[in-house]
Parts: structure tokens; C-alpha cells; sequence
């Protein structure tokens, strides 16, 4: 079933945790809600549980409006960010208790109970207590607690976040699977843009409680809405340098860069991905001049870091990079491969070449 | 050079390091209350414990009896019965003041609006000394001046004359530990059901457990550490109930009321067998001991099995 945020909003008092909120997501579909620290993703999700009433606004589960319904009611699983596991209940109990409130056969019950413990590899923790755990076996018994019924909705809360980041990878691959296979609506909250943009079909991204974009990852990756969207997504984060358009080149205090195509003119930020940019030899034509400040060989590439002036840029460069440190070198971006902000409120431009306005942020459940 | 003028502050930090750590040892800090606690604790139970192995005769030690006064009060038939009363009365007693006090504590921990209010009115019974509380009921039990009387017969219930009764007797006492303590277990309760866990409760609810479920689940369990905490406390301490009975009833009628407490009164005091009164607490003592101990143990238990 679909589930809908009709400009719902939450304030505690004097702080607004979420700004009225639209968003949708449609039916089977999981959608990644990705933002900082404190900027409203578990008030979101508790808003659609029922923990929280919202202080406007409207949310549906369906065709169904949910906003005055009783938790019990509103038929959603939920991963808490702390587990919130039954401290006097046993894994086993645990992972069955939503079931047994829905008075399945004790057979069946087991059976469920015991796959789904296999599935997240805790098939061998099912008789010891919550205190017995560790916390990342913790958040695998609350996550099987979560999947083991067939809800309208799956809320997670940051479910992999006390894995090692092998099991966080398996569980990745786990969830995902499950998801696709039961077809059940998710919402899943994370900081980690790597799971965002691995696991879901739709990210929305947050930032003080207000929806920043809506967008498939693909999307997100090339069609930033904004500043804040665009330095989230992508390790390490876009490069963004302030300078201005003039005579369609970009105009740097360092060197300037032609943007074929582009309309627009004075002062903007031009923001280029690490791996959309090479490193030259100072004083190549189309580049920016600098030194290489530091080279981290990561094996399969090397992060190349370059001092303009007195900005830092990150590069991706292939793995036998082996341009000396101190040494003059030139940044040239990707031709169609920069973006264009507004240099004070950070809003995309439209991408050089391209026709019309900002339209990132709008055209978002188009491709779904 | 550089040494000597480490070693001289040195020294004076040894010495200061020294006063500090005798300050900061648990044996001075402890000794005040220690003396004041084997002074005022130890010495009369030491006293007791002696006595009871002592005759008495028209008040006066007469020397060791031995176990004469233990083997004396194994045959007093009177003495099981006020054992079986106090067993009743604490029973009785204690079960009512925790359901009443858990009732009560729940309903205050729903409903914030009232519970400053409730929180008041309800802490007042506790601040009244139990003899006042026994000297206020047995106005209010009166037969002739007193407002039960009166209350039961507009009701059409009769005149009950409680205290003049033995069923009704017990239950008027019952009734007046009911009203002087319910609130310390509200209170206690009160302050344990505040500082439950409450993602456990979201969680039950969230997976479909009503009201009543999420209570019997997740409430009651979780609680129980400090239910057993307060009911534990409440029962040690209601057993040795003196003030507001020997105020009421001093035991009557007949032995309706006679608790073990009164009737070591009245044996050591009315009829000065000092040694047997004392015989009768001390196993009385040990009985709590025994009975607390136990306690305890279940209580690590519980704690043991929903701490995280
Ligand atoms: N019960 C509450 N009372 C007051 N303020 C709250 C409450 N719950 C959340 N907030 C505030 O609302 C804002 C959003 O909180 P929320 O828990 O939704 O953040 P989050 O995005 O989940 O952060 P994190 O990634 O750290 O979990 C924060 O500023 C927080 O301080
Ligand atoms: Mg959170």
C-alpha cells in the first residue's frame, strides 16, 4: 500500500522537528529518507507509527487516514534507531510477540520465527536475552522483529547502523532482496548515502526538517536540487568553487572553464563530482591551476587531493597515479559534468547546455 | 638543583595526598553513623536477644532460663493465633495498599493533568504519625460521637460499630493501615512506572498490543523489580504494626486484633514476663529475616532477568 505525508508537520514545543512534509511513497516501492543528524527522519517515521500526533497535516496508509489511529491500528513494522528490543522476552519471544499478537499458530509461529533468525544469522541467539547481545546482534533480533510479519509498511530506523561494515554489506543485500520480494512499502531512514543510494528506488533527501529533494538515486547523482543535496550525496563530496559566468566560460581566480551553452551570467558556485575531473599538467588549456597536495593510494583508484590558491578540490584518478606532492599540476572538470548554483541561495541553475530552469527537484517520481 | 626543588613540594604533596585519601577512605566517613547506628540499633537488639534467654519475675532479671521462654511461647496457644493474625493482617493489608497504589499510580501516570493534585492530597496520610492516625480513626469509628456509624446507616447499611465487633474489628484496622500506607506504594510505584524504558511500550504498540496487552506484557514485567522493592519494604514494616492498633483496639476484642506486636506488649509489660515478650520478637525477628532474605533473592532474580 502507498503511504502519504499531507503536509505533515511536527513541532516539540518552540522547534519545528519537521516542516510540513509532502511526500508519497508509492505501492512496493522503498524509499531511503537520507539526511544529517537531527534533521527529523525518526519524527517522520514516528509520525506515520502513531507514536507522534502531527501538529498539522494530514497522513495516509492507502486510501486510509491514518492521523488520529491508534499504532495497533495502523498495521506497520517498525525498526527503532535504540532496538527497543522486550528486555524481559527472549530473542525467540522477541521476534515472535508481533505474531503472537496476531494469534498465528504456534507452528507456524516457530517456523516463521526460525527462518527469519536464519535469514539475519542470529538462528543461534534465539534463547539468550537482549542483555546477552551485542548491539549489532541487538539490531539483527529488532529488524527480524520487523520482518517477520507482512505489514502494510516497513519503517526502519537506521537498521544497519551498529554493523561492521561486512555484515552491514550482507545485510544490505538481505534487506533489499526481501523487499523486492514481499513488495511491502519501506521506509528506511539512514545517514549513510552509500545505502541510500544502493538500496532504494526513491531518495528523500532532509535537512532541518524540511524535504530538500525527491529523486531516484540516478537523479539525485546528476540533478542535485540543490548545494546541500549535491555535497551530501557522493564520497567524497562535489567540489564547489565560487566564481562567475562570463562570455560562457566559468571565471576563476585560477583559470576559467567554457561552459558550451550556458545562459546565464555573473556570479555563481560551480560544483564538479571527484570522479568527474582529471588531473593535467599545469597550464593545459580549459583548467584550473594548482598543486597536488595529497595522493592516497586506495588500490583500485587514488584520491588525489589539489590546493587552488586556497581551496582544496578532491580528484578520483586511476590507480597508477604517481604525480609527486608539491608538484604544479591543472584540474580540468569533464566537459557537461559541472553544475551551476545560485551563489546565495545554493538552488541549482540550470546545467549548462541544457534547456529551462532548475527542474531537479520537481521532476523526481517522473522515471518511477 | 632540579632535584631538590622537585622533592621539597614533593613532600607536601605526600603528606596532603595522605589526609586526602584518609578523608576520602570509606571507614572515617563511615564511623559517625557506624557508632550512632550500633548505639541506637545494635545495643537494644543485643539487649533483646539477651533478655530473651532471661526469667523474669515481678519484673526483675532472675537470671538465665535457657530456651525455657521460647519452649513457653511454642505452647502458648494464644501466641500462634496472634501469629496467624499478624500473617492475616500483614497479608490483607498489603495486597490491598499495592493494588490500590499500583491502580492509583497508573491512573496518574495516563492522566498528567490531575496528578499534582492526587500526588498532594495522597502523600498527606503518610506525614500523620501512626499514633494520631489511631487515635483520628477511632473518633471516626465511634459508636457514639464518630462519622462511620452515621455514614453506614444513611446508606442503610446499619450501625457496623466497628471496632466493637471481631470480623469488623480486624477489618476496621485493616482498613486504617490501608489508609495510612496506600501512599507510599503509590508513590513508590508512581516513581518506578516514570522511569520505565518507554521504546519497549512504543514497540508492543506498534506491533498491535492494546492497552491491556502492552500492561500484562511489558508494564507489569518490567515493573516488577520495583514492585517487589516496595511491597517487600511495606510488608517488613507492617508486621511490626504496634501504634495505631494498641490505639484502636489494644488488641481486641477478644484476640480479634491481637497482632504479634501487641500481644509482646502486653506480655512483657502487663503481665512483666519480660523474657517471654522478648522470645516472641526475637522470632518474630527471625521470621522477617528469613521471610526477607527469600525476598531478596527472588527480587535479583526479577532484576537479574529485565535489566539490559
Ligand atoms: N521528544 C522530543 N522533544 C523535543 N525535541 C525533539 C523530540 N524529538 C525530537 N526532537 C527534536 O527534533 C529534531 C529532529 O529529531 P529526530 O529525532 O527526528 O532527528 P533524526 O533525523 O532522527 O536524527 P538522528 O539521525 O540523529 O537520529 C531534533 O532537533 C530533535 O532535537
Ligand atoms: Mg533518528
Amino acid at each position: 500500500m502507498d503511504v502519504r505525508y499531507e503536509r505533515a508537520s511536527k513541532s516539540f514545543g518552540s522547534t519545528q522537528a519537521l516542516a510540513p512534509l509532502d511526500l508519497t511513497v508509492p505501492d512496493g516501492k522503498f524509499l531511503a529518507m537520507l539526511g544529517p543528524s537531527g534533521c527529523g527522519k525518526t519524527t517522520a517515521l514516528r509520525l506515520l507509527a502513531g507514536l507522534e500526533q502531527p501538529t498539522s497535516g494530514r497522513i495516509y496508509i492507502g486510501d486510509r487516514d491514518v492521523t488520529r489511529l491508534e499504532p495497533r491500528h495502523r498495521d506497520v513494522a517498525m525498526v527503532f534507531q535504540s532496538y527497543a528490543l522486550y528486555p524481559h522476552k527472549s530473542v525467540a519471544e522477541n521476534i515472535a510477540y508481533p505474531l503472537r499478537l496476531r494469534r498465528s499458530a504456534a507452528a507456524e509461529r516457530d517456523e516463521r520465527v526460525r527462518r527469519v533468525a536464519e535469514l539475519l544469522g542470529i538462528g543461534g541467539l534465539l534463547g539468550r536475552m537482549p542483555r546477552e547481545l551485542s548491539g549489532g546482534q541487538r539490531q539483527r533480533v529488532a529488524l527480524a522483529r520487523a520482518i517477520v510479519r507482512r505489514p502494510h509498511a516497513f519503517l526502519m530506523d537506521e537498521p544497519l547502523s551498529n554493523l561492521d561494515a561486512q555484515l552491514r554489506l550482507q545485510m544490505r543485500v538481505e534487506i533489499k532482496r526481501l523487499q523486492r520480494e514481499l513488495g511491502v512499502t519501506t521506509l528506511y531512514v539512514t545517514h549513510d548515502q552509500i545505502e541510500a543510494m544502493t538500496m532504494a528506488d526513491l531518495i528523500a533527501v532532509m535537512r532541518d526538517g524540511a524535504l530538500q529533494q525527491l529523486a531516484t538515486p540516478a537523479e539525485l547523482y546528476e540533478r542535485p536540487a540543490n548545494l546541500f543535496v549535491a555535497r551530501f550525496c557522493g564520497s567524497p563530496p562535489m567540489n564547489v568553487l565560487d566564481g562567475a559566468v562570463e562570455d560562457g566560460s566559468f571565471r576563476h581566480p585560477t583559470g576559467s572553464i567554457p561552459l558550451p551553452g550556458a545562459e546565464i551570467r555573473g556570479p555563481v558556485k560551480l560544483g564538479f563530482r571527484p570522479e568527474h575531473a582529471e588531473v593535467t599538467d599545469h597550464g593545459a588549456p580549459d583548467s584550473l591551476a594548482g598543486e597536488i597536495y595529497v595522493v592516497e593510494p586506495l588500490g583500485n583508484e587514488t584520491l588525489v587531493t589539489v590546493r587552488l590558491e586556497d581551496e582544496l578540490l578532491n580528484i578520483r584518478a586511476h590507480a597508477g597515479f604517481d604525480r609527486p606532492v608539491g608538484e604544479r599540476c591543472a584540474v580540468r572538470p569533464a566537459e557537461g559534468r559541472v553544475h551551476l548554483f545560485d551563489k546565495d541561495s545554493g538552488e541549482a541553475l540550470a546545467k549548462p547546455g541544457e534547456r529551462g530552469a532548475s527542474s531537479a527537484g520537481h521532476a523526481a517520481t517522473a522515471g518511477i | 638543583m632540579g632535584t631538590s626543588s622537585v622533592a621539597v613540594p614533593a613532600r607536601g604533596r605526600r603528606g596532603s595526598e595522605l589526609w586526602a585519601r584518609l578523608l576520602a577512605s570509606p571507614w572515617l566517613l563511615l564511623a559517625p553513623a557506624a557508632i550512632a547506628l550500633a548505639a541506637v540499633a545494635a545495643y537494644p537488639l543485643i539487649y533483646g536477644v539477651r533478655a530473651s534467654f532471661h526469667a523474669y519475675r515481678y519484673g526483675r532479671d532472675v537470671g538465665s532460663a535457657g530456651l525455657e521462654n521460647y519452649r513457653a511461647i511454642f505452647e502458648d496457644h494464644t501466641f500462634w493465633t496472634a501469629l496467624g493474625t499478624t500473617a492475616k493482617y500483614v497479608a490483607l493489608a498489603v495486597s490491598i495498599e499495592t493494588l490500590l497504589g499500583l491502580g492509583l499510580a497508573l491512573l496518574v501516570a495516563s492522566q498528567l493533568r490531575f496528578s499534582r493534585f492526587i500526588r498532594v492530597s495522597l502523600v498527606l496520610p503518610m506525614t500523620v504519625a501512626p499514633v494520631v492516625v489511631g487515635v483520628i480513626w477511632r473518633l471516626m469509628y465511634a459508636s457514639d460521637i464518630g462519622v462511620v456509624n452515621p455514614l453506614f446507616s444513611a446508606l442503610g447499611l446499619g450501625k457496623p460499630n466497628v471496632l466493637a465487633n471481631p470480623g469488623s474489628a480486624f477489618l476496621g484496622v485493616v482498613a486504617v493501615d490501608v489508609w495510612e500506607w496506600t501512599p507510599l506504594l503509590f508513590l513508590i510505584i508512581l516513581a518506578g512506572l516514570q522511569s520505565l524504558p518507554q521504546e519497549p511500550i512504543e514497540a508492543a504498540r506498534v506491533d498491535g498490543a492494546g492497552p491491556v496487552r502492552v500492561f500484562f506484557d511489558h508494564t507489569l514485567p518490567l515493573l516488577r523489580p520495583v514492585l517487589m522493592v516496595a511491597v517487600v519494604l511495606r510488608l517488613i514494616d507492617a508486621v511490626g504494626t504496634f501504634d495505631q492498633i494498641f490505639v484502636l483496639t489494644k488488641g481486641g476484642p477478644g484476640t480479634a486484633t491481637q497482632l504479634i506486636s501487641t500481644y509482646s506488649y502486653n506480655t512483657a509489660f502487663q503481665f512483666t514476663q519480660y523474657g517471654r515478650g522478648m522470645a516472641m520478637v526475637v522470632s518474630l525477628l527471625v521470621l522477617v529475616l528469613l521471610l526477607t532474605i527469600v525476598a531478596i533473592k527472588l527480587m535479583r532474580n526479577a532484576a537479574a532477568r529485565t535489566s539490559s
